[in-house]
């Protein structure tokens, strides 16, 4: 396999890594914001405060879960190209995320 | 109720002005919680921080198949937002609101002269047939009628840049693209295009850091943080059919005068 070869493959896996991404981030922003519309709109009715603030709470964690999704498939996909560099680098992001969570949420 | 309302239009004002030149809303959002609502500065930064992760990850999946984030780029420099996301979330509480709100006002003055500063600029663009290295990219530009490619300098600055501008998204709620864009268009080779995509795409992780830690320590108040972040994902879409339809000159100006005037108002609270 020639240099110009090896660096089209590259290309054409980034491309789909690229659109798998998006994916991930537009379906966990959808979600976020339908939890987070639907509990503005409880509020607003008055029922429900409970409630209401859990879906909330809820929409929020979605929408700080969501880069996290797009960074483990970033992973995935490095590790599947054998890409050590670029695996190391987004386990590394992980590795930030997960202490961030823990001192946060945990 | 009247709270969410204005929560929520303050959202679409913030996101509309922000995404009219790729600034992000929090630069406009903190302010106006800060100044406006008397929102403590660390409960409107937290705020600030879950409107970022929301319009990174809408304006992301948007801009896919046009090959203008620089993935690779991207995830190299989130080493170094993150780190100093994380850094500068947890120094956050051990520095005092009036300092914060000082260094707002600096932050947000060093952004009104970066923006008159590029008020002639258009960007270089290299030779079609170059080679774009093992960082750099390619993408289909409207305005050259074909594909440009370009390639990466200084890598060094731009991760020592990223590292700042991580730090300054979680001590002040912005998304830190107002030092990035500048700095990997200027100094780094990357065009305008392909930096603002990239950077969009970096500070939602950047900010969830960030976040998180706020919302752990029960800084962010759900219901608050919903109102604005559902009126930031309005604005924002709106601001990008204007930005497209309006003259960049102007635009950068407008912005460049209400920046100025959030600075002296942030100096004036901070007194």
């Amino acid at each position: 396999m020639s240099a110009g070869e090896g660096r089209e493959l590259r290309a054409n896996a980034d491309d789909r890594l690229e659109r798998w991404l998006g994916k991930t981030l537009g379906a966990g922003t959808m979600l976020a914001t339908a939890l987070l519309a639907l509990g503005l709109l409880l509020q607003f009715a008055g029922v429900g405060a409970e409630v209401s603030d859990r879906l909330s709470r809820a929409g929020l964690i979605v929408l700080m879960a969501t880069p996290v999704a797009r960074v483990l498939i970033s992973v995935a996909e490095y590790a599947g190209q054998r890409d050590w560099p670029f695996l190391a680098l987004t386990l590394t992001v992980l590795g930030m995320l997960m202490v961030s969570f823990l001192l946060g949420v945990g | 109720m009247a709270l969410t309302s204005i929560l929520f239009l303050g959202g679409i004002a913030a996101g509309g002005l922000g995404s009219l030149l790729g600034l992000g809303g929090g630069v406009f959002l903190v302010p106006l919680l800060v100044l406006v609502m008397d929102v403590p500065m660390r409960v409107a930064v937290g705020i600030s921080l879950t409107t970022i992760i929301a319009t990174s990850s809408v304006t992301t999946s948007g801009s896919v198949g046009r090959s203008l984030i620089n993935l690779r780029l991207g995830m190299l420099l989130e080493v170094a937002t993150t780190v100093g996301g994380l850094t500068g979330g947890l120094v956050a509480v051990l520095i005092s609101q009036r300092r914060l709100q000082q260094l707002f006002g600096v932050v947000a003055a060093a952004g009104a002269a970066i923006m008159l500063s590029r008020l002639g600029k258009r960007n270089v663009l290299l030779d079609p047939a170059a080679e774009p290295g093992r960082l750099g990219g390619r993408y289909y530009e409207e305005e050259s009628r074909g594909v440009v490619t370009y390639q990466v300098k200084r890598l060094p600055l731009a991760l020592f840049v990223s590292l700042a501008a991580g730090s300054v998204s979680s001590l002040l709620g912005i998304g830190g693209g107002m030092l990035k864009v500048p700095a990997l268009n200027a100094w780094c080779g990357v065009p305008l295009r392909a930096a603002a995509a990239t950077s969009a795409f970096m500070i939602g992780v950047t900010a969830t850091v960030g976040a998180v830690i706020y919302y752990g320590r029960g800084e962010i108040v759900p219901w608050m943080a919903a109102a604005a972040i559902l009126g930031v994902m309005v604005g924002s879409r709106a601001g990008f059919r204007i930005g497209a339809a309006a003259s960049a000159r102007w635009l950068k100006l407008l912005l460049a005068i209400v920046l100025v005037i959030v600075s002296i108002l942030m100096f004036l609270r901070a007194r």
